[in-house]
């Protein structure tokens, strides 16, 4: 079978068996003399090392921020502890306030008894000297606060040694590495913030530290900037269809068949008529005991735009009724079915006259999306109240008001334009328009309506050429 | 137009100051108030009255049945505030909001919710002498792939989803311990376990009392898969500009300690 391998990866795998043979040989080694030259010690284990993750939000441990080391080892049976230390690694700091020892014993380890101690530190060793020896065999917690690890971050190995009563002083090398990310840029900025005369001045006052501390608005503008791209997808995603919708239950409440009227004002009034938080809560908890499983986003999206939908079928429904009755008359005089009157005349001037308050409707849908935050959808309030129950501050609720301003005020801006315009064409000139033709002829509207159609550019422009049907 | 926006500017500006200064004023004429009601010097946002905030949905600790606040807190507060010889007053907070509440001032006095004292909230707010230790306990639905036996190595991967209380201890102890599982936060306990029967989270990771308490009463189809000695203290939060509140809680939990009243509100809830 050997005459199959190419000759090359055959070498790559003798040179590769090779590596990890002489690998284990120097491990081996390594082992040996670690544990030969302090004691023999291979009951020592470490039961765990971690260390509180320090980030905003999420699971990460950052450098050069406070964090606290929690160490457990189980000692064998013959092992009697003394003292306790613990060294970081190169460029970390700790200190001894609240730092504790604490024996952990009984069914599940779930008795708890604290250890009277010395503390002290040394460079990067802390070390807990113990004031009279403790039980044998038994399994410890060491937890050491105000911990800070190199600002660059990387995997950190930390060292532990544990005297015993004989006088040997064993090594514990087993301790798993704690993976630490480097400061963010946020971080640096905060950081240095702190450090200003003018930011202290600030934050003296309780009012400023409470709602714009700078130094918490730094870090959470980054965390909640995740949130604010998260409320983007949920209204970009719902709104869109929310739309089509929207506008087939507008046509069913207007349709001549009782059931379709009756179906679309019950789902239309049950919607509109309850909380969009009440909703939500349904959708979450209730569908998947319901069997219908389905993830927190989509099902997000889903409930917004089922939400959405009942207010756009009103939009819909409103703005098609706004259409003079005569417009009807008078495309169907033109020869033109139902259907053709819809597509052709009616929607194209809804359209115009409903963007208004359809932009409205976003508005809503988007600052709506902050309901989500109840059942642990991550948008905006989710990742400011995450921060805010970490800190205490109120500052991170400011920057995901500044998140919902950034879009919604330019909105309202656009709507305030759309609806002038709209004045202006529509309820103004062409107001006028016709009251000056009513006087001139007084004329039915019925003559009055296809004269428009006809001529566009005499001045009405309640249908612009590109949407002009082409009769 | 331009006259009306100076206008309308002019009169929001004036609003601002003046909600400044009734702000000002009310506090000045609060704590006047609160200097001669009563003996001590502390500060009362109700004059009279210990207004106490929590959050009811922390069964034993604290919890609504028919609308009435009833629990291990419930009564502590009752208790403290009757060594102070105040009316008891409750009010509902969001769990997570609490700290924040009671450093700003103006809502309530203290915090009396299952708070445990952190390195992290001790910035925010001064905390009494310890009235309550407690340990953490995940819980997961039974019959599921996560058992006593798997739950450290399974729940901590990549995929897992934790139901925590935001801004608990439960959720820190997540975050640590289960690093590589989301710690999905919700609002309240209620919610989590909900979240968990609903499918929507793994596990819930909460204190142990509560976790017990919820499986005994309601999510009688959920089991515990692993308890952790953690210690955390329960203590009562007072504002850190309260110190003689704090003296006086402190001397009303030495009391209590003292004739056995914490002691029987343990065997009661927690027995």
């Amino acid at each position: 079978m050997q005459n199959f391998i190419p000759s090359a990866k055959l070498n790559d795998k003798t040179s590769t068996a090779s590596k990890l043979f002489l690998a284990a040989v120097v491990c081996l080694l390594a082992a040996f003399l670690a544990f030969a030259t302090p004691t023999q010690a291979f009951a020592l284990e470490t039961a765990k090392c971690t260390a509180q993750p320090n980030a905003e939000s999420g699971n990460d441990i950052m450098g050069a921020t406070e964090t606290r080391i929690t160490w457990e080892v189980q000692l064998a049976e013959n092992e009697t502890p003394t003292s306790f230390s613990l060294t970081l690694p190169e460029g970390s700091s700790c200190t001894t306030d609240h730092a504790k020892l604490t024996m952990l014993t009984g069914a599940d380890l779930m008795t708890r008894n604290d250890l009277d101690a010395t503390w002290s530190v040394d460079g990067q060793t802390i070390t807990a000297e113990l004031s009279e020896p403790a039980t044998a065999g038994a399994y410890y917690r060491v937890t050491v606060y105000d911990v800070f690890f190199p600002a660059n971050g990387g995997s950190m190995s930390l060292v532990g040694h544990i005297g015993l009563s004989d006088g040997t002083v064993a090594e514990v090398s087993d301790i798993p590495a704690i993976e630490v990310v480097g400061v963010t840029i946020f971080e640096q900025i905060s950081q240095s913030l702190k450090q200003q005369d003018w930011v202290q001045a600030w934050n003296s006052n309780k009012f400023c530290k409470l709602f714009l501390d700078p130094t918490i608005m730094v870090t959470s503008f980054p965390v909640v900037f995740w949130g604010f791209l998260q409320a983007l997808a949920i209204v970009a995603c719902a709104f869109p269809l929310a739309i089509p919708v929207g506008f087939i239950l507008a046509l069913m409440r207007m349709s001549k068949f009782a059931i379709l009227r009756g179906i679309a004002s019950t789902y239309v009034n049950v919607v509109r008529g309850t909380p969009l938080f009440l909703q939500i809560y349904i959708a979450f908890f209730g569908l998947p005991l319901a069997g219908i499983v389905i993830p927190s986003f989509p099902l997000g999206v889903m409930v917004m735009f089922f939400n959405s939908g009942a207010y756009l079928c009103e939009i819909f429904r409103a703005g098609i009724q706004s259409i003079s009755k005569g417009q009807f008359e008078a495309a169907r005089s033109l020869g033109m079915n139902g259907a053709q009157t819809m597509l052709f005349v009616i929607v194209p001037q809804t359209v115009r006259r409903v963007i208004p308050t359809m932009t409205s409707e976003f508005i809503l849908l988007y600052k709506d999306t902050s309901l989500l935050a109840a059942v642990g959808v991550m948008e905006v309030v989710m990742y400011a109240k995450t921060i805010v129950a970490a800190t205490g501050s109120i500052t991170p609720y400011i920057v995901a008001a500044v998140f919902y301003l950034i879009i919604t005020l330019p909105l309202a801006k656009v709507v305030g334009i759309l609806e002038t315009h709209l004045d202006d064409t529509d309820g103004g000139s062409g107001k006028k328009k016709r009251k000056s033709k009513d006087t001139r002829g007084a004329k039915s509207h019925s003559t009055v309506i296809p004269e428009r159609l006809d001529q566009p550019a005499q001045g009405n422009k309640g249908i612009t050429p590109e949407q002009q049907p082409s009769l | 137009m331009k006259m009306k926006k100076w206008g309308v500017l002019a009169v929001a500006g004036a609003l601002t100051a003046s909600l400044a200064l009734f702000g000002c004023s009310t506090t000045t004429a609060e704590e006047g108030a609160g200097d001669e009601a009563t003996e001590a010097s502390y500060t009362l946002v109700n004059e009279g009255k210990f207004t106490v905030g929590v959050s009811p949905d922390f069964p034993p600790f604290e919890n609504l049945v028919d609308g009435e606040y009833v629990g291990f807190d419930i009564e502590l507060s009752k208790a403290i505030a009757e060594e102070l010889g105040l009316e008891v007053e409750f009010k509902t907070l969001q769990f997570d909001g609490i700290p924040a509440a009671v450093a700003a001032g103006g809502q309530v006095d203290v915090g009396i919710t299952g708070l445990t004292i952190t390195p992290d909230r001790q910035e925010t707010v001064d905390f009494s002498d310890p009235y309550y230790i407690a340990d953490q306990s995940v819980a997961v639905m039974k019959g599921g792939e996560i058992t006593a036996d798997n739950v450290d190595d399974l729940l901590n991967t990549e995929g897992m989803v934790i139901a925590v209380q935001s801004g608990s201890t439960g959720e820190a102890y997540a975050q640590e311990n289960y690093s590589n599982a989301t710690a999905q936060a919700y609002g309240n306990a209620t919610d989590c376990f909900a979240a968990m029967q609903s499918g929507q989270a793994d596990a819930v990771c909460m204190d142990k009392a509560v976790v017990e308490q919820m499986l005994a009463e309601a999510y009688t189809d959920a089991e515990v898969v692993k308890q952790v000695a953690t210690g955390e203290e329960y203590a009562v939060a007072v504002s850190k500009d309260n110190p003689e509140l704090l003296a006086a809680i402190n001397e009303a939990i030495a009391t209590l300690t003292e004739d056995g009243t914490i002691e029987d509100l343990t065997a009661q809830f927690l027995g």
